[in-house]
């Protein structure tokens, strides 16, 4: 339960910012805690510390750019032997293939993200309906 | 604050979402730590025991296969204790713990069975569809109470 | 057992882990000194790799899977065997698993095994499977042996018989057939009873080899050169004794409690599969027959190729409720032929239903083991499938003679 404030957890933090690096974000994170093991992976920094700490330290990395860095909890700690792909036999853990695919996706919801805080009034934007048959009928005519 | 279970289970936005907008994601990845971290138990990758499959009896009958009663042995009492949920149809594979369809399936159907706000999101393909899904997502967490509710804990 | 390289095993499955089997597959592997590998993919092809398999599977597990057998087959995982294996019961992972499973036999040489699991599957069922694919990727010098050369014995420590044979050059000049009893004793008496035959003394056998269910401790017992587990054994002794070493076959063992239907190719096994829950399905069921009948079990046989099983209704192929079938009919007025020729289909018509279904049929097919004997077998086997059925000389030998063969690999070391 999140309410247990001296268990260790792990966060993954996502950077899809312009304006901070990875590296902003871990030096950040160097510079402010010592109870704290950071582990920078392609696809983010991973911290890992007491609850309370890595929520702390986080939320000091998020403030930098707050619609653009992106964080979730990770169930395994980092480098764990059961886990990590040098002592599996190759092959990423499962999840890897979904963060990979979500990673792509933080550009545009850091933009929507900005615009929603702005509030940007949506676009309607026209439902797609399945063609009607005699819609389908009068083209197939009008082919003929 | 209430605690607000997501669909796909291990995704990052939508964790992040979820916190970002003041509640607590019910979210896999929690999950697998408590399993991953329980002392006492040495089945890697997953600390996942062949009393999983029974105890996933409870949302799943004896004829579904093991590998689903298995996943809903950590799925299904993320749904019970659910306040809230995000489900987002159409999402791209999602590996790991969201790697069975049939998994999934029922899952979702548990979800939709709770009496419980749950929002139902198409998965973005666009930027104006993105801002849509953040839009809705947005004012449905803000919808939903942000104290602690009242004669509870 | 002898130290030996470690075999890369990789496993292709759409949720061992989440079915709390997986301790067992890594400890079954461990036992035969394999390890178990995922293959890396591109990502990227996960998108693509259902309508490029040809398989829209909903499930991206078994996306995966699909994906990780093309990096099998193109080489990009360097693997020495591959273990595909889902959960029983999901017909979806049914279908990918068997069609990966071709996939990767028709494009490589790597041996792979399927097997679908419940949480209740343990690292022993897995062991004779595991353990016949760590063989093949390890040993096919061994396997490549097409001649029984000195003076060789073989013994199959089987769970109903035990069998011996010793052999020099090519041929069986002794046998021995026991019911195994006690294991070592048996297979001491069956082992004895063929060098008495063969006029041969126990310090003259250059090599030995062992197989069946009790193959560790009789191996160990008379200090065996080569101990094997039968799918290996079987199918080389299979074609061995047919006379068809080179091209396709498809083997059939009819043993006492399990049955086994194995595709070889050059003597080499690939998909195979293995029977043991039902004993309605396996030689102990004829074995029944033959007592309510009140004849010896040789006698079964010539008995069944007289009768016709259409005339006798099974209600089950359960050994208890499939004999009770058969004593009502009895009751009824069916004769003895019809009868027995009704247990000889029962049994090959559910090796069929449950076997033959995950094995590529293609001809010679080889019947072996105890049952092979029985004439009803291969006959209605044959009327089943619609082709001719091989039954080698010394059929019934198959382990033993299998084992004697492989064996002589170390008579020149």
């Amino acid at each position: 339960m999140s309410g247990k404030e001296d268990d260790v957890i792990t966060k993954i933090v996502v950077i899809s910012s312009d304006s901070v690096l990875p590296i902003d974000a871990a030096m950040k994170i160097y510079e402010s805690e010592t109870s704290i093991v950071i582990k920078e992976t392609c696809f983010g920094t991973m911290v890992t510390g007491p609850r309370k700490d890595v929520n702390r330290v986080i939320q000091e990395v998020v403030d930098l750019d707050r619609n653009h860095i992106f964080v979730k909890e990770r169930g395994f700690p980092p480098g764990d032997e059961r886990r990590c792909r040098a002592s599996r036999g190759g092959g990423p853990r499962p999840g890897f293939h979904y963060l990979r695919e979500e990673v792509q996706m933080l550009p545009m919801i850091g933009r929507a993200l900005d615009d929603y805080e702005k509030k940007v009034p949506l676009k309607k934007t026209p439902e797609k309906k399945k063609f009607e048959i005699e819609q389908l009928e009068d083209i197939i005519r009008s082919d003929l | 604050m209430v605690k607000v279970i997501i669909y796909p289970t291990n995704s990052l936005i939508l964790s992040d979402l979820v916190e970002r907008f003041g509640h607590t994601p019910i979210a896999m990845m929690a999950k697998i730590k408590e399993k991953v971290s329980t002392v006492g138990v040495d089945s890697p990758p997953l600390n996942i025991t062949p009393e999983e499959p029974k105890m996933g009896l409870k949302y799943a009958a004896v004829e579904v296969p093991a590998g689903v009663r298995g996943r809903m042995a950590i799925v299904g009492p993320m749904i019970d204790e659910a306040e809230a949920a995000i489900i987002v149809n159409e999402s791209p594979m999602a590996f790991g713990c969201m790697g069975c369809a049939r998994t999934n399936e029922l899952t979702k159907f548990l979800i939709r069975q709770r009496d419980m706000p749950i929002l139902e999101v198409d998965y973005p393909k666009g930027d104006d569809e993105a801002r849509e899904f953040v839009y809705k997502i947005g004012e449905f967490l803000k919808s939903l109470p942000k104290d602690e509710k009242e004669g509870e804990e | 057992m002898k130290e030996e390289a470690v075999v890369k095993v990789a496993l292709v499955s759409c949720g061992s882990e989440y079915a709390g089997v997986h301790g067992e597959l890594e400890s079954v592997a461990e036992s035969v000194n394999a390890r178990l590998v995922y293959p890396e993919i591109d990502v990227s092809s996960l998108d693509t790799i259902g309508k490029e398999f040809g398989l829209e599977a909903a499930s991206p597990d078994l996306r995966l899977m699909m994906a990780r057998a093309k990096a099998v087959v193109e080489g990009i995982a360097d693997v020495d065997g591959v273990f595909i294996t889902s959960c029983f019961r999901c017909a979806e992972a049914a279908i990918v698993r068997n069609e990966v499973r071709r996939y990767i036999h028709r494009h490589s040489d790597i041996p792979v095994i399927s097997y679908s699991f419940t949480e209740r599957t343990t690292a022993a069922t897995l062991l004779t499977r595991m353990e016949a694919l760590t063989t093949i990727a390890r040993r096919r010098h061994l396997l490549a042996r097409e001649h029984q050369s000195g003076l060789t014995a073989g013994i199959d420590s089987g769970s109903t018989t035990t069998k011996a044979v010793i052999m020099k050059d090519d041929k069986i000049i002794g046998s021995g057939w026991v019911p195994t009893i006690k294991v070592i004793e048996s297979a001491t008496e069956a082992f004895d009873h063929a060098l008495e035959e063969a006029g041969v003394k126990r310090e003259d056998i250059q090599a030995m080899g062992t197989t069946g269910y009790g193959r560790f401790l009789v191996g160990e017992h008379f200090n065996a050169q080569l101990i094997q587990e039968e799918i290996t054994v079987n199918s080389k002794g299979a074609v061995y004794l047919a006379g068809k070493q080179k091209g396709s076959a498809t083997v059939i063992d009819i043993g006492g409690m399990d049955n086994k239907a194995i595709s070889v190719e050059d003597g080499i096994p690939g998909m195979f599969t293995m029977g043991g829950i039902c004993a309605g399905a396996s030689g102990r069921f004829l074995d029944m027959t033959a007592k309510r009948l009140g004849i010896d079990i040789t006698e079964l046989g010539a008995l069944a190729v007289k009768g016709m099983q259409e005339k006798v209704s099974m209600n089950s192929y359960c050994i208890v409720f499939g004999i009770q079938s058969l004593v009502n009919s009895l009751a009824k007025g069916s004769t003895p032929e019809d009868v027995a020729a009704a247990a000889c289909y029962s049994v090959v018509e559910q090796i069929y239903e449950q076997q033959l279904q995950e094995v590529d049929v293609k001809e010679p097919l080889i019947l072996v083991g105890g049952s092979s004997l029985i004439e009803g077998v291969p006959k209605a086997l044959s009327e089943l499938l619609k082709i001719k059925v091989l039954v080698p000389p010394n059929s019934h030998l198959i382990g033993a003679v299998g084992s004697a063969l492989l064996s002589s690999g170390y008579v020149e070391e």
